[in-house]
């Protein structure tokens, strides 16, 4: 009798561990019946990325420039006349400022915003997270002044700090202060009593409790508040550059508005969009870097 | 060396919606420096509260707490904790963690990182000074938590369901360990447990506490932590010496927890 080997059969474990089309995913993971639901890989598949960008670019180029387009350029531009508008404000700049200008100018106003807001929401944060008093008297300030839009307080902080660079960087401070405190608030409530009570019986006094255990313990909750708070900020900025700004991302978009250039309107939005993706990205890999311990005890 | 003097300690708690709950009423006890006394007890017996007492953490609301004749009034550094799991600091690396305690007392670094390293060798853990705390197991966790608590020099140790968090074949390796600690360094712990067998192997002096209200049901004298070491410990847990015991208190505390179920019955 002849050695009978088997032939292989379609769709066995063997044929099925080739990599696929979007990248070799982990054998594990591979083996695993049950992936619906399953957080453990939080990888991300890089082609499936390219395909949604691409795909959204065609859908773009389909309405607009598209054998039969159903939007009109005029309010739509294509891919095309943003694509051009880009490349004239890369060259030449806009309203007599440079690319490079308009940018730095928004982005340095979310900056200050930001240091203001933290410099303060931190302290006061922590004060709320260490002290019942100040936990009381903080809370309801906090609360109802939180869901108060930025827009919304646009006319009056024009009315107290001048139509120039204050009013927006306060703006800015607003929309980022709040976010700070419940996140520092958040950190310093959640160190677990015995890292507290263990340091305390290896001869830590209060001051060294709070710089060498509340401190790095809150780190995690205060890197995702400043994430936020970044997120928040950009997304403000057209609302601060709403008035009396001549440089910037948002103040663009209102100036060429009231000359109908959608297209450069269009172009600023997506910078912004870039932008704001290209800042979470730097903050995810900072804190990767700063909080390696995050999620892993 | 310390004596430990525990004087009529009791602890009342005040419940939120009024009330409140005895944790513990009148105990007394006197621990000579250098035993291992460990406490025993269903849930609710006030073993937990009675060490959070000792450590400082807690004013009992009744009675004090001397050592060496010092009242105790807060916690300190020569009464060490050492808990079940997730006090030691993520942020920092093993060896960073042990030398806590002397960081915070200002010693100097080069004194600290010798002291460090010799921990790190009496509790098993050469070369893994480096690694960070979430690259560890939960036993190699635990090693970290006693070489931390060793590092000061407390004259009492205070372990709360040490190895409750490990499974069973690292925890009876543990146990191992903890009493070649004790053995070497001749120091005074007090240890909280829910395993009859822990209790049993570990202390050379055992509470078996009862609750409602919180106290001392039975003290017994052990001589297996004296032998632990020398002789094979599972042979030393199959002798029927120590299975009569096993058995005794585990009989003796099923019976608090029935009454217990009972009570909680006849109250609904």
């Amino acid at each position: 009798m002849s050695e009978h080997v088997p032939a292989p059969v379609a769709g066995s474990p063997v044929e099925d561990a080739k990599p696929s089309r979007f990248g070799r995913r982990r054998s594990m993971q591979r083996r695993k019946t049950v992936t619906f639901g399953d957080a453990s890989d939080v990888t991300t598949s890089k082609g499936w990325m390219l395909v949604s960008l691409g795909g959204l670019f065609l859908l773009w180029w389909w309405f607009t420039r598209g054998p039969e387009p159903i939007l009109d350029e005029k309010t739509f531009p294509s891919p095309f006349a943003t694509w051009d508008a880009f490349v004239d404000w890369w060259r030449d700049g806009y309203r007599r400022a440079s690319a490079w200008e308009h940018a730095s100018a928004s982005l340095s106003r979310v900056l200050k915003g930001m240091l203001i807001g933290t410099i303060i929401g931190i302290p006061v944060g922590f004060a709320m997270g260490l002290s019942r008093v100040l936990r009381g008297i903080f809370d309801p300030i906090v609360e109802l002044f939180r869901p108060v839009p930025p827009l919304a307080l646009l006319p009056m902080f024009i009315m107290w700090f001048g139509i120039g660079e204050e009013s927006k960087v306060n703006l800015l401070v607003w929309a980022s202060v709040w976010v700070m405190i419940i996140a520092s608030r958040a950190g310093v409530l959640g160190v677990s009593g015995s890292k507290v009570h263990a340091a305390y019986s290896l001869g830590a006094n209060k001051w060294q409790i709070l710089r060498y255990v509340i401190l790095p313990n809150a780190l995690p909750e205060v890197f995702t508040g400043l994430r936020v708070a970044l997120g928040v900020s950009w997304g403000t900025l057209v609302a601060a550059e709403l008035v009396g700004a001549e440089k910037g991302l948002g103040a663009s978009i209102y100036i060429a508005s009231r000359f109908f250039r959608m297209d450069i309107v269009l172009m600023n939005i997506v910078i912004i969009g870039v932008i704001g993706a290209l800042m979470d990205l730097v903050m995810r890999l900072l804190e990767s870097r700063l909080i390696p311990w995050r999620g892993k005890s | 060396m310390k004596d430990l003097s525990v004087r009529n300690v009791s602890m009342v708690y005040e419940l939120p919606k009024g009330g409140s709950v005895q944790a513990l009423h009148d105990v007394s006890f006197d621990l000579e420096a250098g035993r291992l006394l460990t406490l025993l007890g269903p849930s609710g017996c006030g073993k937990t509260t009675l060490l959070n007492i000792v450590a400082g953490f807690l004013a009992p609301s009744g009675g004090s707490v001397e050592l060496g004749g010092t009242p105790i009034t807060g916690p300190g550094q020569e009464r060490g904790m050492v808990f079940q799991q997730g006090a030691l600091f993520e942020w920092q690396n093993v060896a960073q963690n042990v030398a806590f305690g002397p960081r915070m007392n200002r010693r100097k670094r080069s004194e600290t990182k010798a002291l460090v390293n010799g921990l790190l060798n009496t509790v098993g853990l050469t070369g893994f000074g480096d690694k960070a705390i979430y690259e560890l197991s939960g036993g190699m966790q635990q090693r970290v938590a006693l070489a931390r608590c060793l590092a000061n020099e407390p004259e009492v140790i205070l372990m709360d369901e040490p190895l409750g968090a490990l499974d069973a074949l690292t925890r009876e390796k543990m146990q191992g360990l903890i009493l070649k600690l004790w053995k070497e360094t001749g120091k005074t712990i007090i240890l909280v447990t829910h395993s009859v067998e822990e209790a049993l192997f570990l202390g050379d002096k055992l509470f078996v506490m009862a609750p409602r209200p919180g106290r001392i049901e039975k003290a017994y004298e052990l001589p297996f932590a004296e032998v632990g070491l020398s002789t094979d410990p599972r042979k030393l847990k199959a002798s029927a010496e120590f299975i009569e015991k096993r058995e005794e208190l585990l009989s003796m505390i099923w019976g608090m927890e029935e009454q217990i179920m009972g009570h909680e019955g006849g109250m609904s």
